[in-house]
């Protein structure tokens, strides 16, 4: 279980996040949603242990994080962009962390992670030559045989077109599940972390605005800033779709 | 964004020790000298320099024939680019072009004279072929011609890379919007290079302005301001205090360029994408520039061509008798086989420490968070700024009762710094492209930041890195403003040997030993070339 109590972080005088309260099961999808400058990126960063907080506490499985460096927290993070390195194979940088740590996975474990990605075709390729989901999966894998206990991904699809989107939601999706793994993911399309995740955290100005499952946020928003910029985002699109498709088969 | 570690602080720390001893503090002592007489502090120094006609002279000349200089390397730069980037003429010619236009680049600007004095001299070779000489080569014409040869090379460089950033789609738009040649011409290429072709004409002024090779080779009696400050420094009764004041005369129009460059930098636009368009039909122009690129080339191979020549016969041009003697003779010297090895370990070192600093510099200035990484961009700036000789000169005024005199490590740091810039900017430049969060990712994969840098940074930028230490290399054999001031007879290298034969007159040792430079440069070219290229292979 991953807690945190009452985090709060101000740049320069002026707060980014305050009163962040909130627990996150073991193998929970747990999306942070909201506007660009909302913190949720920020918030990201503090739980990796990347940018240091001016107060609160991160409790995991109820040992306090809250000192501990980035390193030896244990979790991990996939990038926006991949940030894979292109001097490497798909590969070699699948394997990149294990240089430095042997006895981390064995053979077999490492050939299941690849299987599971389905990367078996792609090993040898160049970074280059990789399609945008294929890049997904390859830092994916990088990242998962470092065996993370809580993994982080940083808007996971807003580099990916139509199809493989949903290809690697299922894929997220059944990595949490495969490995009973606790992860976060910071979203700004509300469409995304609804249909992604078990529960979404919606930051607005620093502040939790609502904390649920997908049902609670569409049935019962908590405030209006929930009503307007999420729900209302989510019913333009469902009506442009109705739209589409009723015309088509009027 | 990654944390200051202890090792980054340690690296800074280092370069901007360097920095400040081996840049600053020499600029700084430079200064208070030139104010320096027996009477104290005072200004009488440039006094003197205003109301001394000769210097007064070889200043204003200096500034007219580098003007001139810069417009005709600017256009010939321009057209040669043009003719490589924007025409469809044959490929071998495109690529004998680009490479040929570099053949100035490996030799010291001091053998320029001497190949022009063959040439067009009154027994030169381009002489006896036309069967008649041009014009009188001993002054203002042969500089002309050998600042012209000297700048070419590097405004080209810049020129073609610029160009490479023209979109030539819009060529195509201008053209379906009706507009005129000379319009389509300005609008479409003129204009997006603008700032670069400014920047061209800053930087073969510089160039010629303070460059100290080809006047000391075929100066003549045209006297100029390089010429009269190794006078006032290494004359008959030197006056350092004076040289100090004249270095820092010769410092003013190179921070006023630097301003410049600044300013028109604004002018460069980078289009967001670029097409790939073919080039419209047009033999007319294919024709036109294809003559014109060509015959600019083979002056260059016509000029340079005797000193292969010249060597290799008894005593040219009385004796054409084919001899390896002279090459015989220069390696049977040992003073000079040293001189040769000097120049060759003076060049590793430069570009061993040289890439070195320049990479760290620039790793600290684009991927670390340290506070102060502005003063690197400013060092290079400076050094940017600052020409070889002042740079040599305030060496001199600073470490002469060191024990770094006369050593060879004065003369590599004194290269390292003055070529700072170029290497740092390529590095800064191939750094900055590559993804930020690699170090994070490495860290979080169990890396330290050395390990990091050592299994993700370096192997990607190893192409740049070769870049730079060829560029570091050839520059360290070549140089002579720099050092001149710096070497003994202990750690004379060939360019400055060169000055030493052309007093006893000894041509053929000088074309022997320029050949060697030229040889070893391209060597050390061609080297890193085909890493790199394998390289690219490899990825």
């Amino acid at each position: 279980m991953l807690e945190m109590q009452n985090i709060g972080k101000k740049y320069d005088q002026k707060v980014v996040l305050e009163n962040i309260d909130l627990e996150i099961k073991t193998g929970e999808i747990v999306s942070l949603l909201g506007p660009s400058g909302s913190g949720k990126t920020t918030l990201l960063n503090i739980i990796l242990g990347l940018t240091q907080m001016d107060q609160g506490k991160i409790i995991f499985n109820g040992k306090d994080m809250s000192t501990v460096p980035m390193k030896k927290r244990g979790f991990n993070i996939v990038f926006q962009d991949y940030a894979l390195f292109p001097h490497l194979n798909a590969y070699e940088n699948i394997i990149y962390g294990l240089k430095n740590k042997k006895e981390l996975v064995t053979k077999k474990e490492l050939q299941e992670y690849i299987d599971f990605l389905g990367l078996n075709p792609h090993l040898n390729k160049k970074i280059g030559e990789l399609s945008g989901g294929q890049k997904q999966r390859v830092a994916l894998a990088r990242t998962l045989v470092t065996k993370p206990e809580v993994l982080l991904l940083d808007e996971p699809l807003s580099a990916l077109d139509g199809v493989i989107k949903e290809s690697i939601k299922e894929r997220i999706k059944s990595i949490a599940k495969e490995f009973d793994l606790t992860t976060i993911i910071v979203t700004h399309d509300p469409e995304e972390a609804l249909t992604l995740s078990d529960k979404i955290l919606i930051i607005n100005q620093g502040n939790i605005s609502q904390f649920g499952t997908p049902f609670e946020i569409i049935n019962r928003p908590s405030n209006e800033f929930v009503k307007n910029f999420i729900l209302k985002q989510l019913e333009i699109k469902r009506q442009n779709i109705y739209n589409l498709f009723s015309e088509k088969y009027a | 964004m990654l944390k200051v570690k202890l090792e980054i602080r340690a690296i800074y720390t280092i370069i901007v020790c360097l920095f400040a001893i081996f840049l600053i503090l020499p600029l700084v002592v430079l200064f208070i000298r030139s104010f320096e007489t027996s009477q104290g502090f005072t200004i009488s120094n440039y006094l003197s320099i205003l109301t001394n006609n000769d210097l007064m002279v070889s200043i204003w000349n200096s500034i007219k024939i580098s003007s001139l200089t810069a417009v005709i390397t600017t256009i010939l730069a321009f057209l040669l680019s043009y003719t490589i980037n924007f025409t469809r003429v044959t490929r071998p010619l495109k690529g004998a072009i680009q490479i040929g236009i570099l053949i100035p680049m490996l030799l010291p600007t001091i053998t320029y004279g001497f190949a022009i004095m063959y040439s067009f001299g009154n027994q030169g070779l381009l002489t006896k072929l036309f069967g008649r000489s041009f014009f009188e080569i001993y002054g203002f014409n042969g500089l002309l011609i050998g600042y012209c040869l000297y700048t070419l090379p590097p405004a080209f460089l810049l020129i073609n890379n610029s160009f490479k950033y023209i979109d030539k789609k819009f060529i195509i738009v201008s053209k379906l919007m009706g507009d005129r040649t000379l319009r389509s011409f300005m609008n479409t290429i003129i204009r997006p290079l603008w700032g670069t072709l400014g920047g061209a004409f800053v930087l073969s002024f510089i160039l010629s302005f303070t460059d100290f090779g080809i006047p000391a080779s075929i100066g003549g009696s045209y006297s100029v301001v390089a010429t009269q400050l190794y006078q006032v420094m290494l004359g008959s009764i030197p006056d350092f205090n004076n040289g100090a004041a004249i270095a820092v005369f010769m410092l003013i129009p190179a921070v006023f360029a630097v301003f410049l460059l600044q300013y028109l930098e604004k002018f460069n636009f980078h289009y967001d994408k670029l097409s790939e368009v073919e080039l419209l039909q047009n033999r007319a122009r294919d024709v036109v520039l294809g003559i014109l690129s060509s015959s600019v080339l083979l002056s260059i191979f016509a000029i340079f061509a005797i000193m292969f020549v010249a060597p290799l016969v008894n005593s040219y041009p009385y004796d054409l008798t084919f001899t390896f003697k002279h090459f015989t003779d220069v390696f049977q010297s040992s003073d000079l086989v040293n001189v040769y090895k000097n120049s060759v370990i003076v060049a590793l070192l430069t570009a061993l420490f040289g890439t070195l600093t320049a990479f760290c510099a620039a790793l600290l200035n684009v991927r670390t968070p340290i506070k102060g990484k502005e003063a690197l961009d400013i060092f290079s700036m400076i050094t940017n700024t600052v020409p070889g000789m002042v740079l040599g000169i305030s060496y001199l005024l600073l470490f002469n009762n060191s024990s770094l005199k006369g050593t060879f490590a004065i003369i590599v740091l004194c290269t390292i710094i003055h070529y700072f810039t170029t290497p740092y900017l390529m590095a800064k430049n191939s750094l900055s492209k590559m993804n930020l969060s690699w170090e994070m990712t490495g860290e979080l994969l169990g890396d330290s930041w050395f390990k990091t840098i050592r299994r993700v940074v370096i192997p990607n930028s190893f192409s740049t890195v070769l870049e730079m230490f060829s560029y570091y290399f050839m520059n360290a054999m070549v140089t002579i403003s720099g050092i001149i001031f710096l070497v003994t007879a202990t750690t004379s290298v060939v360019a400055s040997k060169i000055k030493e034969l052309q007093h006893f007159a000894k041509f053929n040792k000088v074309f022997v030993l320029s050949i060697l430079i030229f040889f070893t440069n391209l060597f050390v070219k061609l080297l890193c070339d085909y890493f790199q290229k394998r390289r690219l292979k490899h990825n």
